[in-house]
């Protein structure tokens, strides 16, 4: 018993202590309080910033792809071109039909040669990727086509209908309906679809796209330099805008 | 009499490296799933890459569920049995602990489901998905452990 407190009769002793005790509860019930609005802000707090770290990872441009010495490419006779020869900017696409980013920037890139058509040169090259199990026999159907002059009707077909035949497991019948509908002759389109020279010219963009350094799709060569991947409309736009004002 | 004692106060039959483990598992799955969440919601999917196949696994049809990302769904998920950990260190209650670890039965059916599509249907592996995988299949064996030696103390 504490000695200061003897003067005090027995009932307001029991008093004393009890308050003592609720005192000593309440103190507890309050730490533990505290521990507990530490612990689950500190959760809250290290959960938020684990998500905003990897959020911002994720939307940042992958920084691969990009070789360290950019190697200059050229035009070549066999390139598929869009554009007038006299054009400012010359834009080389490395694509994969199957590729959903490729398709994604299909629109994106039609849109740009509608704006910039007289000053721009837009050449497609293939490199079918090896998870594509479709991308080599459609892009052998874009070169089918070329040989009857429709190589561009062809590709925007491709995209277009990307979401379709990718999911097929025979995707020759939709591809020569393709044709059909742009009107070439359909038994030389069938003979070329399996063609040697065909599946050459698929080869070979392949290569000089492995040469090159490419290793993913689709891969921008703005004036025979790598570029990295435009993230939307608007930057693709600036870039090509600024390349033609520079060569003026 | 003894079970009503056991049931309000810290258990000592589940170690606590079981408790963490599973911490640091949930925790990994979360990240993982955000990763994908975030990748699906950040739009153009940017390129598609020669060394691996997750465009083709996450954009594909199955990748969502009435439109909600099954990556998302993911998320939630880990972070709901993370945070329920926490809760059960905070307030002790063993009924905590079992919900969580029967609940973990959730994520293994799911994570096998999307195996199979991936091995089979879809013909392709996403690393990312795969991590998730693993993730739910140890949860998944930890709850389990944790109720064995639950039930070993009553």
């Amino acid at each position: 018993m504490n000695p200061e407190h003897s003067h005090l009769s027995k009932k307001e002793r029991r008093q004393l202590r009890r308050g003592e005790r609720i005192a000593a509860e309440l103190h507890q019930t309050r730490r533990r309080f505290t521990r507990r609005i530490a612990v689950w802000s500190s959760v809250l707090i290290g959960i938020g910033t684990v998500v905003f770290m990897i959020v911002k990872l994720s939307t940042q441009p992958p920084a691969s792809g990009v070789p360290v010495v950019p190697s200059r490419i050229e035009i070549t006779p066999e390139d598929w071109i869009k554009g007038e020869s006299g054009s400012k900017v010359v834009l080389v696409e490395y694509s994969d039909f199957q590729c959903p980013a490729c398709g994604t920037y299909y629109p994106i890139l039609k849109q740009l040669y509608k704006e910039f058509g007289d000053r721009l040169q837009f050449v497609y090259r293939h490199f079918p990727l090896e998870q594509h199990r479709h991308a080599d026999l459609a892009a052998r159907a874009a070169e089918a086509a070329g040989r009857q002059g429709r190589i561009w009707e062809m590709h925007d077909l491709l995209f277009e209908g990307q979401a379709t035949w990718a999911n097929q497991n025979h995707p020759e019948e939709m591809f020569i309906g393709y044709a059909r509908q742009l009107g070439v002759d359909i038994e030389r389109f069938r003979a070329d679809l399996d063609s040697r020279e065909g599946k050459k010219a698929v080869e070979e963009d392949r290569i000089s796209g492995n040469r090159v350094g490419v290793n993913s799709t689709p891969t921008f060569f703005l004036d025979g330099v790598i570029i990295q991947n435009p993230r939307n409309y608007d930057e693709f736009r600036n870039l090509l805008q600024q390349a033609i004002e520079s060569r003026s | 009499m003894n079970s009503e004692i056991s049931s309000n106060r810290p258990s000592r039959a589940v170690p606590n490296r079981i408790i963490a483990s599973f911490l640091v598992i949930s925790f990994i799955g979360f990240a993982d799933a955000t990763y994908l969440t975030a990748k699906h919601y950040s739009g153009t999917p940017l390129e598609c890459s020669v060394f691996e196949s997750c465009e083709k696994v996450t954009t594909s049809r199955y990748a969502t569920v009435l439109g909600i990302p099954v990556a998302l769904l993911g998320a939630i998920y880990y972070l709901a049995i993370f945070l329920s950990l926490i809760a059960y260190l905070d307030l002790r209650r063993e009924g905590i602990l079992s919900f969580t670890a029967l609940f973990t039965i959730v994520g293994l059916l799911a994570s096998a489901w999307f195996v199979y599509l991936q091995l089979f249907v879809i013909q392709a592996i996403c690393p990312y998905c795969m991590v998730s995988a693993v993730a739910s299949t140890v949860l998944f064996l930890l709850g389990m452990l944790a109720l064995k030696k639950k039930r070993v103390s009553c």
